[in-house]
């Protein structure tokens, strides 16, 4: 073999590999570093900010609105142990949970047409579903304060009374059920686009199989489609849980004063009582309550491994 | 229909599914109807048909004041999660460094949390530091809400890249810059103009951030309206609600056409 030949078999098999390696272990540290403006930004910005928060939460405010010592857990025994507060907290959890099992029972049919339509119905439903996201929140909810309004003029009980199913306009407004109603159509397409995306990832030979051994369609559902988009229904829930306990504009528009949730007694306590410590405890509780659940989701996504159908 | 889907099975699902898409349309059409309405409350069914709702809203001076604001604060806001998210994507896609796993989850974690206490948290520290210019205050809150959903976007479209024609490019004499500028940057464009304009959207509907750090001279659009919602009872609320929706379903279009939506939100 002669010098040149090496040399050509050198290059067109030895070279690739060895300069792409040097390439990426030359451009690790730059790129990385690219990263640092973003880093620095949301740590100060972000994620300092949310551990002040959690600091003043369990110090003291004294008469001149200063925030120092003694440490004290008294505010958050306030929340718990103060009648009023505790029931903000319990109509937090109840509508929150409520919501999102609504939201799971409605989703689940639309996002299986959506996935299993011909292209042209999944088009238009993806675009109703997803167009009302992008329509600020303070509109949505407005638009159910007059389809929901109390007396004969609002919408549902125009509906209702034209249609001689009730004699007196009910009340609905200024209750949870409507801001559990509004809370639905503001969160509805979190819980859809992650079954409708678990679901897409089912494949349809399973479903086949079962049905060609014999099972009815509710069983083929409740035996192959339902525990593979678990996925799908365990992100959905997290997102919508997460999303209508912390939401401030809905059960301010639709909620009133039957329906008080934490985030309207958190704006409450900073914007009208002036108690930070208190506001930032209640935070600090909001905080928990929903990193706790989306702990829960990934552990049951990950550390279990629920069957991903990818 | 799908033959998948049959009897009694395919009737539920169907009647759920329309009934959904009633429940999601109703209260927007509503507020549309009620905006063309010829009365001086909104009632229903709504009566006649003017514009001259709209005439109105279009000469409300705090109306047309926090529409300026709003969309130059949207559009400060998409610049400035585009200048901090773009490289940050590139450096989760590319780089090769210890935690980058953690980098990201830390990067994307203001998704998580609830944003009504990011801006309260926020609205503390500024506070503490004496930053009094609402503006200021509005941008910064809003590029924590707004970058990681850049940074989702464009990590996307970067993992799609084919990074043998960066090879190439680099073997054909181009340095790093070019080969990004001539190279990489078409073929995460779509991603980045769709990071851009959810960043832009997001910005201007933001409500739980919003109301923290804005003040009484400056107040974006949704503040205005939730204002308005208490004091006024005539179609101009429906109408500025309108005239919002419209605006929205523009957005709606152009990045369905940029990405495909589904790929843009569930990313």
């Amino acid at each position: 073999m002669t010098t040149s030949d090496e040399a050509v078999a050198v290059l067109t098999v030895e070279a690739p590999p060895v300069a792409r390696e040097r390439s990426r272990w030359r451009f690790a540290l730059p790129v990385g570093l690219l990263a640092a403006p973003m880093l620095a930004f949301l740590t100060y910005f972000f994620f300092y900010p949310a551990l002040g928060l959690l600091f003043s939460s369990i110090q003291t405010q004294d008469s001149r609105g200063i925030i120092g010592r003694p440490f004290t857990l008294a505010h958050y025994a306030r929340l718990v142990n103060v009648e009023l507060y505790a029931r903000v907290l319990w109509t937090t959890l109840r509508i929150s949970i409520i919501t999102s099992a609504l939201a799971t029972v409605l989703a689940y049919p639309v996002a299986l047409v959506m996935v299993k339509s011909r292209p042209m119905v999944t088009r238009i439903i993806t675009l109703i579903v997803i167009a009302p996201l992008i329509v600020s929140v303070v509109v949505r909810g407005y638009g159910w304060q007059l389809v929901l309004q109390n007396g004969p003029k609002g919408m549902l009980n125009w509906i209702l009374m034209t249609l001689h199913v009730v004699d007196a306009p009910i009340s609905v407004l200024y209750t949870e059920t409507a801001v559990m109603i509004g809370s639905l159509h503001v969160f509805f397409p979190m819980m859809v686009l992650p079954l409708a995306s678990a679901l897409g990832k089912i494949d349809p030979n399973l479903e086949d199989a079962a049905r060609m051994l014999g099972a009815p369609w509710w069983k083929v559902f409740l035996r192959v489609t339902l525990p593979l988009s678990m996925p799908g229904f365990v992100a959905g829930f997290t997102l919508v849980f997460s999303l209508t306990a912390g939401s401030f504009v809905i059960p301010a528009i639709l909620g009133g004063a039957s329906a008080v949730m934490l985030g309207n007694l958190i704006e409450q306590q900073i914007f009208v009582v002036y108690d930070w410590p208190f506001g930032a405890a209640i935070a600090v509780v909001l905080v928990g309550l929903v990193l706790a659940v989306n702990g829960v989701s990934m552990w049951l996504l990950e550390g279990r491994r629920l069957r991903r159908p990818d | 229909m799908d033959e998948r889907f049959s009897g009694f099975g395919a009737f539920i699902l169907y009647t759920i599914t329309a009934g959904m898409m009633v429940f999601i349309l109703a209260p927007l059409l509503l507020v549309m109807a009620a905006s063309v309405s010829d009365s001086y409350f909104v009632t229903f069914p709504p009566q006649g048909f003017t514009l001259k709702w709209y005439a109105k809203v279009l000469q409300d001076r705090d109306f047309l004041e926090a529409m300026r604001l709003s969309i130059l604060l949207a559009l400060g806001t998409t610049a400035g999660s585009l200048l901090f998210g773009v490289p940050a994507a590139f450096a989760l896609v590319r780089g090769d460094f210890f935690g980058v796993a953690a980098i990201k989850g830390f990067l994307l974690s203001p998704l998580i949390f609830p944003a009504l206490i990011t801006g309260l948290a926020l609205l503390q520290v500024l506070n503490k530091l004496g930053s009094t210019d609402a503006r200021l205050n509005l941008l910064i809150g809003h590029i924590v809400v707004t970058s990681p959903y850049v940074i989702r976007t464009v990590v996307t479209s970067l993992q799609l890249v084919d990074e043998n024609l960066e090879d190439a490019a680099r073997t054909l004499g181009a340095n790093r810059l070019r080969t990004f500028w001539r190279v990489t940057l078409p073929q995460i464009a779509s991603g980045v103009a769709a990071g851009g304009l959810f960043a832009f959207m997001v910005s201007f509907d933001n409500y739980p951030v919003t109301m923290w750090l804005a003040n009484s001279e400056y107040s974006p659009v949704p503040l205005v309206l939730m204002r308005q919602l208490v004091n006024v009872f005539d179609p101009s609320v429906p109408a500025m609600s309108t005239i919002i929706i419209l605006m929205a379903m523009v957005g709606v279009l152009i990045l369905e056409k940029l990405v495909g939506l589904r790929r843009a939100l569930a990313a």
